[in-house]
């Protein structure tokens, strides 16, 4: 959603707000200085561009090279690995699917009653909620270990995956609460006045308002339980359950002595490339239109 | 365009609201209760016959070779009346799963341990005694000395050798060659390493003389305290409750690795070498010697810069010693199946498992009866490691780990202020904070 | 400066006090809170709880009981070797990825959101990249990176003649750490200020500019305000995150060279999986979480929106 300025967009926001602007302002105006300033923007992205990407080449040439050559070996290792590449995804596949969802329940609900709806408490739960934030997972680990044992779900990727959504939870609920915060209530009473029930508003008319917000929730979900290294680690004990980033690590710590680049490297772009896909394809939903879209339907 | 965001959207949020709609109204968990359907076919809790059993066992990721070749020849030969399931932990997150297991008291029916932890798990109770099981094996008195001293706490051991190590001198023959040294007489003395290391050095061209893991408290105990046992000195007190790193030995040899530091026979990225990567420079032929394990010899690949020469690290006039490392394996003491994990433990000692697994593979034996093996004969260097083992040792100390192992723990900060930093004066004071951690409780 | 507009915190119909149908408005808004509230209280607070009651004891690994150990689990911290030295590095590492993650995030996110060129998504994608790494494989590919041996980055400086020191160094291991959070997270967090900006409604901008405001006025008078409380987000997220930074260190400098880049929970950590003294470390992790507490309250009270106009 641009801005509609007078036109000449000189897509130079610097990374740091300038101090005069008026000057700049007024050399924006002029030819020459436009013409640097664009220069600068263009320099400026170009090593952004570099500086984002490089790192994810020197992992992709890597991870395609074995002794000096072109060989697919790296990601051969990684197929027959331990218990085999399918069992991890499994794993992995019913993890990420909990959290998301289980973020997404949690998060729509709570969200919306934080920012829609005045209750007793409600100070209290937000401030509890962003204490998740402030506990070192380290110092969790093994209550967390002992309780879930309790509640019969230790050594489970089922507990795994509630510990992801507790974790994701400050994250989660804040994001939601903003979104919702930002949708007028107008277009809420509208709904209503129009008949629907107060969760009928919410389904067909608030909710598409804040796409942007549950898809951004969910993606962090599923990245979040898709990379987790440390609680899998400590909550799973049989190596049939454990997830793609603990078979990584455990490749990639097999030897003392020689970090093998070329396993590390194939296995981040394996543990990547879904990521990747996913962002594209969800990236569309962050182009705006949304809340006009929900307005004019 | 908008039309599929819509759709698309209508999914992701038509998914949310099911869930919502299934769970909300309960107003209770949202969590699925269903079982997740990667269960392991494992034998439930119900009251059966002795047989068959299903043991659990935990090893660090870096014996993973030798745990899996195991666990696999025993399931192979124990048919379904003991299994095995092993599971790989990594190794440097091995503490945290291991303490967090025992909290929970869930640790696995066989738990191996890094070797130098012996004493810290028989502290803390987590192994069953072995003693007497032990005593009864017709060659008990060849298991590894230096492990069985380490898993052995007032008398009672704990635990049996799993997989062994032993710190070597390597030294590269081609470079040898080159810097006009005989590549069949390596150094016997830590001043011959130093002067050869400088020699080697001034060949220059990214040539450096020797490599040192010198941000890696644990390598750095491995391949520094056989020169002092071998000049005769000591790095603790018997009991592993006093530090003894201020001795003259300990200062010589010290002393020397400062000098190599200082005069540049040392390749400067040593002072940051964490041991995560301390074998690239040696495998890259730019280094003349290198400090490393066994394992080493088995990983790293000779080519046209490198042939691989190992000698026995040594003193300071003569003599050499070896720091014997590696992991034990004990039975935890909450195992409800002791004798079945003990035949397990048998199995693996027995001498043929020992020649058909490990010495064929090029591991080394666990026992000594065995160092003389058909498949080390093949290797003199092969020979050397398992001949080392006799009179090497494993330091005992239960607060080893964080007093040596550990990058906070206050030995990296004494070995780095020697050698790269103030020289060996600084070592009585820090020997000071070295007893202090071995005290803390 | 002034808002132009207020978020509403209340209930729809407020103007309608009756007490019965706030009675039920409450009921409706525990009912939507209770999964969250379920999490909070079975996974989190129930295992603090447990943490806390940890850390009164002396904790043995196995079999005995725990004994009684207050207040000597909490007395000894500040005898802790490391602990008061982590306190001072995390708290400075904190402020300076505070600054350097929010200003480049920002920066990025308007540069997406102004650019009305072709290729935006392109850009989007691209400094979204890195947030698809989890953490600790950011660290261990940085670890690569700067490696003198395995890394490109030793050999394109040396072609400038330059060489850095990039891990021996504190304060470049400082600056490498921050460098790769900036490339691990930058995207993150300019993903958040892009859904945040997609909220503000064009016609303010449009408004905007038929009063005359340039871009920067805009910026300061329209986009500011209305992404305060996704700021907000992003500087707890931020603050707190730096305050209880481990992996990235762990991985990247493992607390070195010679300690200068211990962090508060390393010394957690240390206290638990290296001295097996649980019972300090959750005394240690108490303390921490009351300072991250009492701070939090203090931001969220600063940032808190002055309006609460219905």
């Amino acid at each position: 959603m641009t801005a509609t300025w007078t036109p000449t967009p000189d897509s130079t926001t610097p990374a740091r707000l300038p101090l005069s602007i008026p000057t700049t302002a007024r050399a924006a105006r002029s030819g020459a200085g436009r013409r640097a300033l664009r220069i600068a923007g263009v320099v400026l992205v170009v090593v952004l561009v570099i500086f984002f990407v490089g790192p994810i080449f020197w992992v992709v040439w890597g991870s395609i090279r074995n002794d000096g050559a072109l060989s697919g070996a790296n990601y051969a290792r990684l197929v027959t690995y331990g218990e085999g590449l399918g069992t991890y995804l499994a794993n992995t596949g019913v993890v990420v699917l909990l959290t998301v969802v289980g973020s997404l329940v949690v998060s729509v609900l709570a969200g919306y009653a934080f920012a829609r709806l005045a209750f007793p408490g409600s100070k209290a739960l937000f401030v509890g909620i962003l204490a998740i934030l402030m506990v070192p997972h380290t110092s969790l680990l093994i209550p967390l270990y002992i309780w879930l044992d309790r509640l019969s779900l230790g050594n489970s990727l089922v507990g795994v995956s509630l510990v992801m959504i507790m974790y994701q939870m400050p994250f989660s609920v804040f994001m939601m609460r903003n979104a919702f915060e930002s949708v007028p209530p107008e277009l809420e009473e509208a709904a209503l006045m129009d008949g629907c029930s107060p969760f009928g508003a919410l389904r067909r008319v608030v909710l598409p308002a804040v796409a942007p917000g549950t898809i951004t929730v969910a993606l962090f979900a599923f990245l979040a339980s898709w990379n987790e290294f440390v609680t899998p680690l400590i909550l799973l004990s049989d190596g049939n359950k454990y997830t793609l980033p603990l078979a990584l690590v455990n490749l990639v710590q097999g030897d003392w002595g020689m970090i093998d680049f070329g396993a590390l490297q194939a296995g981040i772009i394996i543990s990547a490339a879904p990521c990747i896909a996913l962002f594209f394809f969800l990236q569309r939903a962050f182009v705006n239109g949304f809340t006009n879209g929900a307005v004019k339907g | 365009m908008t039309m599929v965001h819509r759709r698309l959207l209508s999914g992701v949020v038509g998914a949310g609201i099911l869930a919502l709609a299934l769970a909300g109204c309960s107003g209770g968990d949202a969590a699925p209760t269903a079982d997740d359907g990667t269960a392991t076919p494992e034998t439930t809790a119900e009251a059966e016959p002795a047989e068959p059993v299903t043991l659990t066992m935990w090893t660090r990721s870096v014996t993973a070779a030798q745990s899996e070749a195991l666990v696999a020849a025993f399931n192979d030969e124990h048919d379904g009346e003991i299994t095995v399931e092993l599971t790989v932990v990594p190794f440097q997150e091995y503490l945290q799963k291991v303490s967090a297991a025992a909290s929970g008291d869930n640790l696995p029916d066989l738990l191996a341990a890094n070797v130098i932890d012996g004493p810290n798990y028989a502290e803390l109770g987590l192994w069953t005694d072995l003693t007497d099981r032990i005593a009864g094996l017709d060659y008990a008195d060849a298991l590894a000395p230096a492990h069985i001293a380490a898993a052995t706490t007032d008398g009672v051991t704990y635990a049996v050798p799993h997989v062994l190590d032993a710190s070597a001198l390597y030294y590269n023959k081609v470079l040898f060659e080159q810097a006009g040294l005989d590549p069949e007489s390596p150094p016997t003395t830590l001043a011959e390493v130093a002067e050869d290391a400088a020699a080697i050095a001034a060949l220059g061209n990214g040539i450096g003389g020797l490599y040192l893991p010198g941000d890696c408290g644990g390598c750095l105990a491995f391949t520094v305290f056989p020169s002092i046992w071998a000049a005769g000195g000591t790095v603790m007190n018997e009991d592993g409750t006093e530090a003894t790193l201020d001795s003259p030995e300990a200062a010589e040899v010290l002393g020397i690795y400062n000098q190599m530091w200082n005069d540049g026979s040392m390749i400067p990225e040593s002072r940051n070498e964490n041991g995560a990567t301390q074998n690239a420079a040696f495998e890259a032929g730019t280094a003349g010697f290198a400090l490393l394990g066994s394992k080493a010899l088995g990983t790293i690949a000779e080519n046209d810069k490198l042939e691989i020469g190992v000698a026995p690290i040594p003193g300071l006039d003569g003599g050499s010693s070896t720091f014997v490392g590696g992991d034990v394996i004990g039975i935890s003491s909450s195992s409800e199946y002791a004798d079945a994990a003990w035949t397990f433990l048998e199995w693996t000692l027995d001498e043929q498992v020992q020649l058909d697994i490990y010495a064929s593979a090029g591991f080394m034996p666990v026992r000594t009866d065995l160092a003389e093996n058909e498949f080390a004969a093949q290797d003199p260097r092969v020979m050397l490691f398992n001949t080392l083992v006799e009179d090497g040792q494993t330091p005992y100390s239960a607060r080893f780990f964080q007093t040596f192992n550990d990058p906070q723990g206050p030995f990296l900060a004494l070995v780095r202020e020697a050698v790269f930093g103030s020289g060996p004066d600084s070592l009585p004071a820090s020997n000071t904070l070295v007893t202090e951690s071995l005290q803390d409780s | 400066m002034t808002t132009a507009v207020a978020t509403p915190r209340a209930t729809i119909g407020s103007s309608d006090a009756s007490r019965k149908r706030r009675r039920r408005t409450s009921l409706r808004a525990w009912l939507y809170a209770a999964p969250a509230t379920a999490v909070l209280i079975l996974l989190f607070v129930i295992p603090l709880g447990l943490a806390v009651w940890m850390s009164l004891h002396d904790w043995p690994l196995l079999g005995d009981a725990p004994t009684l150990n207050f207040p000597a689990n909490y007395a000894e911290i500040p005898d802790e070797r490391l602990f008061t030295a982590a306190v001072g590095f995390t708290v400075k590492y904190t402020a300076i990825i505070a600054v350097v993650l929010l200003t480049l995030s920002l920066g990025l996110a308007l540069l997406i959101q102004e650019s009305k060129r072709r290729g935006t998504g392109v850009l989007r994608t691209v400094f979204f990249l890195p947030v698809v790494t989890g953490l600790t494989t950011a660290a261990l590919l940085f670890l690569g990176l700067l490696s003198p041996s395995a890394g490109p980055v030793d050999d394109i400086l040396a072609w400038f003649g330059i060489s850095v020191d990039f891990l021996g160094d504190p304060t470049w291991a400082l600056i490498s750490t921050v460098v790769m959070m900036t490339w691990r997270f930058a995207g993150f967090y300019m993903i958040i200020l892009l859904a945040g900006l997609q909220a503000i409604p064009t016609e303010l901008y449009e408004a905007a500019a038929i009063d005359g405001a340039n871009k920067w006025r805009a910026l300061r008078s329209v986009t500011i305000p209305l992404l305060r409380s996704t700021l907000a987000l992003c500087t707890v997220l931020i603050v707190t995150g730096g305050l209880v930074a481990f992996e990235q260190f762990y991985v990247l400098t493992r607390g070195g060279p010679d300690n200068s880049t211990v962090t508060m929970v390393m010394t957690i950590f240390r206290q638990a999986f290296s001295q097996f003294n649980l019972g300090m470390a959750a005394a240690m992790s108490v303390v921490v979480l009351l300072g991250l507490v009492l701070l939090n309250m203090l931001q969220l009270r600063l940032m808190r929106d002055k309006d609460e106009v219905a």
